[in-house]
């Protein structure tokens, strides 16, 4: 498939992109979680396309997968309405608070605490402390 | 002769009392047959968010007493059996779903079976329920979740993909039920201690006291208290009210009363801590979320990934607006996230808490290293490149958009 963006060209491996999101999306829904951060690298590594590209197509893609995602946890009646009404205000507002914080913390920074708490987190889930 | 005439009036009597001692949990207590079922009385009839209740009665003498209680509230359990049968040797791959779990359950044992009850403890996530209730003689006060109605579906590999839960099987029968049931008490309470305790003192003369203590974050509501003997022999149920206030809120479908503030500012946090670190935040989110409450893995799945509709559509709305996205990218790759997102959620309810813990561990751990990646030199320096490729494209994508709005 040929993509077109900005005067741009680029060839696309549809088989590819359609299956890694496809896996992506089982996983991500499955465990109620976006999918973002491994629909950049599938797209950028995977595909070869420029992060101008994926930007915005792989969040268009992505949303997709949770605008599904959503519907069947609701129709297997994993939604609780009070929990959601008390997360989706917090969502937002985290939303309008982080660009503001943004300008004035390091990228870097913010990845390699993210690294370490990742790290820390997942050792935790796995039982090793 | 005598034995026999002996054992005729003892099952006479038995068949007499089976249905007086069913009756007398909705009848008064001083029934005919009924004088030997133990008696109950409590405290208090009211506690807050919590708190220990002092229940005291007789009993025969002589005989262990067991303590049920258990909330009005119901929520669900599921537990999908893919162990490999004894019997047949084969898989079964049966999901069992009952949307009447008691929100809370707990059988009080007497004290002297604390011992056997902290060998269960030891035995660790493979404990069995059933087993449990033999080993402590509980197996007989054991009786609300064994009524519940419970579905089973077989699943196929089929099914699976089309994301149903399967076939519908036919209703168990009474006995295969109350096993089920069993299972699904452990699938839904998780750790012996939750559902087990040894409380119960029980004195020569046949009287009894236990302190019974129940736990904060637990369903309002009524809780009914039964003391029993043995199958036959129930004391009438007892009622006590379990009250919250704000901020605490109780969220029926998880089943667990929590401080609305405490999910409010984590959301917070995480989700500008997300923002940042450019992933969402649902990553961070679940993993905390169902373990530090007791929340249903199946329930935060299925609650966060709505919360981020919103944050993910105005985004869209904004490339949108300057053209910044390829909608036929987008799209392709969207029709095949589709089906992946028909599928996943269906897949959640096959797995239990602790294997969804164990996966995101892996999953956060993969993550951690792509992050990783993204923070060494090679990395940055070609990123350095492509964002500011980035910034330009943005800009006059900005700029057409602008111009066109003026034209």
């Amino acid at each position: 498939m040929t993509v077109e963006f900005w005067g741009h060209e680029f060839k696309v491996n549809v088989i590819l992109g359609c299956l890694g999101g496809f896996l992506i999306a089982i996983v991500s829904s499955m465990f109620g979680f976006g999918g973002g951060p491994f629909m950049v690298p599938l797209m950028t590594v995977g595909l070869g396309l420029p992060m101008y590209v994926v930007v915005g197509s792989s969040l268009l893609a992505i949303f997709f997968n949770t605008l599904m995602g959503t519907a069947r946890h609701y129709q297997f009646g994993n939604f609780d309405p009070v929990f959601f009404l008390i997360m989706f205000p917090a969502a937002i507002l985290g939303g309008f608070i982080a660009p503001q914080i943004a300008k004035r913390v390091s990228p870097l920074t913010v990845k390699r605490i993210a690294v370490a708490g990742l790290v820390l987190l997942a050792l935790n889930l796995l039982g090793v402390y | 002769m005598k034995q026999r005439i002996a054992l005729l009036i003892s099952i006479f009597v038995m068949a007499v009392c089976i249905p007086a001692g069913g009756a007398s949990a909705a009848g008064p207590p001083d029934a005919a047959g009924v004088a030997a079922a133990p008696t109950i009385q409590i405290d208090k009839t009211s506690i807050d968010n919590g708190g220990s209740i002092i229940v005291t009665g007789t009993a025969p003498v002589g005989k262990p007493v067991y303590i049920e209680v258990w909330a009005d509230n119901q929520v669900r359990a599921s537990r999908f059996d893919a162990e490999v049968d004894k019997d047949t040797g084969k898989r079964p791959y049966v999901l069992y779903l009952t949307n009447e779990m008691p929100a809370y359950y707990k059988i009080f044992v007497p004290k002297d079976q604390k011992e056997n009850l902290d060998k269960i403890k030891k035995e660790g996530k493979k404990w069995s329920f059933s087993k449990a209730l033999k080993d402590l003689g509980a197996d007989a006060a054991y009786s609300v979740p064994a009524k519940a109605k419970i579905d089973r579906y077989q699943a196929t590999l089929m099914g699976s993909i089309i994301g149903s839960r399967g076939d519908l099987l036919p209703q168990m029968d009474d006995k295969e039920n109350r096993k089920r049931s069993m299972q699904l008490v452990k699938a839904r309470f998780v750790n012996p201690d939750k559902v087990l305790g040894a409380e119960v003192v029980v004195n020569p003369d046949g009287s009894y006291t236990a302190e019974i203590k129940v736990r904060k974050g637990l369903t309002p509501g009524k809780y009914n208290i039964v003391a029993a003997v043995d199958k036959n022999l129930r004391s009438r149920p007892l009622t006590f009210e379990n009250r919250i206030s704000f901020p605490l809120i109780y969220l029926s479908n998880a089943g667990t009363s929590l401080n609305i503030f405490g999910p409010f500012f984590l959301t917070l946090a995480i989700a500008i801590f997300g923002v940042l670190m450019g992933a969402g935040g649902g990553f961070i989110m679940n993993p905390l979320l169902v373990s530090i409450w007791p929340l249903p893995h199946t329930i935060v799945a299925g609650t966060v990934m709505p919360t981020v509709l919103f944050s993910q559509g105005s985004g869209i709305y904004n490339y949108s607006k300057i053209k910044f996205l390829n909608w036929k990218l987008g799209v392709t790759i969207g029709l095949a996230m589709v089906f992946g997102g028909f599928i996943g959620p269906k897949l959640t309810e096959l797995i239990t808490l602790a294997q969804f813990k164990f996966v995101f561990g892996w999953i956060l751990l993969i993550l951690a290293g792509l992050m990783f990646w993204q923070t060494t030199p090679g990395y940055i320096s070609k990123n350095k490149k492509e964002q500011a490729i980035l910034k330009e494209f943005k800009k006059k994508a900005e700029e057409a958009a602008g111009a066109k709005k003026k034209a």
